[in-house]
């Protein structure tokens, strides 16, 4: 898939490699009537990375990928497409670009197979090709036994996956997904997990905008956070592993715990899961090291010891935090 | 990374051919789905029994009134075919009327609030092709409804007295009229949020087309009181029909003479093309009829005793005429009463229907370009 289809994507990219490859928005604000969706964001997402688009409900993430589509034109601000502005040449940005909505919008009555030739030939393939790309996809998405099935009898997971076959069948340079992963089942997950981390080695920007964290932890090379239609952060994730993290723990002796952690000078919380923990702020991995060592040593019986939260999640709590 | 394709700048602007072939590809996706949808086949069925049992109503009807009038002596032999077809069409226009919208209004915003219409957008199709591709699709699927109605006309020519020109022009002026309703549909359903809405307004403007025309102009007809010169018409002195003699008579009946004098009237034809923007009326006049100039008819014409289609066609030529063609003795001039064919009504409905209809798609069109600046409250284009 990755030698017969490299097209104009490969080739842009090399043209632009190390500058404007990619996804590259500046100063993107759009207004609906009085609501501000979008309001001056900044926006990178290079070539051969994934990006998490990461933000709470109506923060703008759908509006933005709308933007970043096409599909939407901001009221200032640019967007190039691995160096193509949209609003001067779409078809040339669209050739680039794999949408995939949230809401799924799949023709029910034609079958997986149809769906996706006739992708393919609105974006001009040529037929031979077609034909050979749709077999490969339907691999790829594990819908082959199901090709020929109209999609009306699929499951919403199964439709997800249709949904992504038919986002990649021009073999763009950026893959958009907008909560792709949500009713997947687990393997799916992993599958799409595995499946975007191989497309982003393959050279293509990858934006995934989610609000399941952990998820995103596994997948993405960086972060922009969004909240209240403004860029807050961007991030690449050895940056957000470093910021310090929560860990968890728990002894069979809580208070023992809480009595040694004191002793040591901690500033920690106890915790309101289900099975009572504790938690407290790491500066680093090494720091977290020695902690448990001193732990063990001294005789607390600890049964976890463990990251509270995904690397992103920390950055996303502590933003949400300042918003308040 | 050694193996190139097209640069995407020529790849996506292949004008031309590739045009068509977008707009064939929206059709064949509309066309596929329609197929394979059972409610309009479950429709297609309705419509053909229907318009059959319209057409055996009718036939019985005639039947047995040529019965009666011949058990009574009655004089006119006449045979059933141009009534039937006269049925036969004017229903399969009501029936095209009613059903067009349905096939047509909801078809930008139905895919819209189905999440389809975006897919669409992303790939490299322009508006304009995937809005043609959609008024083509409606079109042909209405289309099937005037094919499958067909038969029935081709019966009415069989049963005699018309043509197949007949068969030909009216299949034509049904399916233009059904373009125009296609093209009013898919309009508004660019324009519409909601397909309710889109449908509603579509039947609402449909219905203005048919019965707010006829309204309209009569309550426009008040407006237009003015005066014609004119002088005196005199019936006394018109030949007398004499059935002994086996004359016809062939003038209208009156002779004019006296001074020219204002006489008030209304203006008709100030108005009158607000009757042309009705379906019925471009259908009616679009459809040969018989010359009957030599024959005098006076209102009978208008009202239908060579049928409804011609009656109606006779009517609106005359309102189009206006006093000077039509009052009598209007500059001093014997009227005829049977208005030529050779000034016909239906291009000037034509062009206004086209007007309304493009007006509408334009505006559709409007709303599909992408990437979107204007969008309206609450909506959400993906």
């Amino acid at each position: 898939m990755t030698a017969e289809f490299a097209g104009p994507v490969r080739e842009l990219q090399n043209d632009d490699d190390g500058g404007g490859g990619g996804v590259v928005a500046t100063g993107i604000s759009r207004r609906f009537g009085t609501v501000k969706a979008v309001e001056h964001i900044d926006f990178i997402a290079p070539a051969g990375q994934v990006t998490a688009l990461i933000g709470p409900n109506g923060a703008g993430k759908t509006t933005l990928l709308l933007i970043l589509a096409t599909l939407l034109a901001p009221d200032t601000g640019s967007v190039r497409i691995f160096g193509v502005d949209p609003s001067e040449n779409a078809a040339a940005a669209r050739l680039n670009i794999g949408w995939m909505p949230d809401t799924l919008g799949v023709w029910e009555s034609l079958t997986a197979r149809e769906i996706l030739t006739l992708m393919g030939k609105l974006y001009r393939m040529p037929p031979k090709r077609i034909t050979a790309r749709v077999s490969e996809l339907l691999d790829l998405v594990h819908l082959g036994e199901l090709a020929d099935q109209p999609a009306r009898v699929f499951s919403r997971g199964q439709q997800q996956r249709l949904s992504l076959a038919r986002a990649l069948i021009h073999d763009p340079g950026v893959l958009m997904l907008d909560e792709p992963a949500s009713g997947l089942d687990p393997g799916a997950r992993i599958d799409l997990r595995n499946l975007l981390r191989r497309l982003a080695g393959e050279g293509k920007a990858i934006v995934v905008s989610s609000h399941v964290l952990s998820e995103l932890d596994e997948i993405a090379d960086g972060a922009v956070f969004v909240n209240h239609g403004r860029s807050v952060k961007q991030q690449t994730l050895t940056e957000a592993a470093s910021q310090g993290r929560r860990y968890a723990v728990t002894a069979r002796d809580m208070a023992a715990l809480a009595g040694k952690l004191e002793q040591l000078g901690l500033v920690y919380r106890t915790g309101t899961g289900r099975r009572g923990s504790i938690s407290l702020l790491l500066a680093n991995e090494a720091d977290a090291v020695r902690l448990l060592r001193e732990l063990v040593i001294t005789g607390v019986a600890v049964t976890s010891f463990a990251p509270a939260a995904g690397a992103l999640e920390e950055t996303y709590l502590t933003l949400e935090g300042e918003q308040r | 990374m050694s193996i190139t394709r097209e640069e995407p700048s020529t790849a996506g602007m292949d004008h031309g051919g590739g045009y068509l072939r977008g707009i064939g590809n929206v059709v064949g996706l509309e066309l596929r789905q329609r197929l394979r949808s059972r409610g309009w086949f479950i429709l297609l069925g309705i419509w053909f029994v229907l318009i059959g049992f319209v057409t055996l109503l009718s036939w019985s009807g005639a039947n047995a009134s040529r019965e009666y009038s011949e058990v009574a002596g009655g004089s006119q032999p006449s045979s059933a075919g141009p009534m039937i077809f006269e049925i036969v069409v004017a229903f399969v226009l009501l029936f095209g009327l009613l059903v067009a919208p349905a096939l047509s209004a909801n078809a930008v915003n139905g895919d819209r609030s189905g999440g389809t219409l975006a897919i669409l957008q992303v790939t490299l199709l322009t508006p304009g092709q995937i809005l043609w591709g959609k008024f083509l699709a409606s079109w042909i699927a209405a289309l099937a409804f005037l094919v499958s109605s067909a038969p029935f006309l081709v019966i009415a020519v069989v049963l005699g007295g018309m043509t197949p020109g007949h068969i030909l022009v009216s299949l034509g002026m049904l399916a233009v009229e059904l373009a125009v309703v296609c093209g009013i549909g898919v309009g508004i359903s660019g324009l519409a949020n909601r397909p309710l809405f889109s449908i509603v307004v579509s039947y609402l403007t449909i219905a203005a087309l048919v019965v707010g025309t006829v309204i309209a102009f009569a309550l426009g007809v008040r407006l237009t009181q003015g005066t014609v010169l004119a002088n005196e018409a005199d019936y006394q002195q018109s030949q007398v029909y004499l059935p002994e003699s086996g004359q016809v008579p062939s003038g209208p009946g009156y002779v004019c003479g006296g001074p020219l004098q204002e006489q008030r009237t209304v203006h008709t034809e100030r108005v009158a093309w607000l009757l042309s923007l009705n379906p019925y009326v471009v259908v009616a006049d679009a459809i040969p009829y018989p010359p009957r100039a030599g024959q005098s008819l006076g209102m009978a014409g208008v009202l239908g005793a060579n049928g409804m289609l011609e009656g109606i066609s006779q009517g609106a030529r005359a309102a189009l005429a206006g006093p000077a063609g039509t009052y009598p003795c209007a500059g001093g001039k014997v009227q005829a009463s049977y208005l030529e064919q050779t000034t016909p009504m239906w291009p000037l409905g034509l062009v206004l229907q086209f007007l309304l209809a493009g007006g509408l798609m334009w505006l559709g069109w409007r709303a599909l370009r992408t990437p979107s600046r204007k969008l309206a409250r609450g909506t959400r284009i993906a």
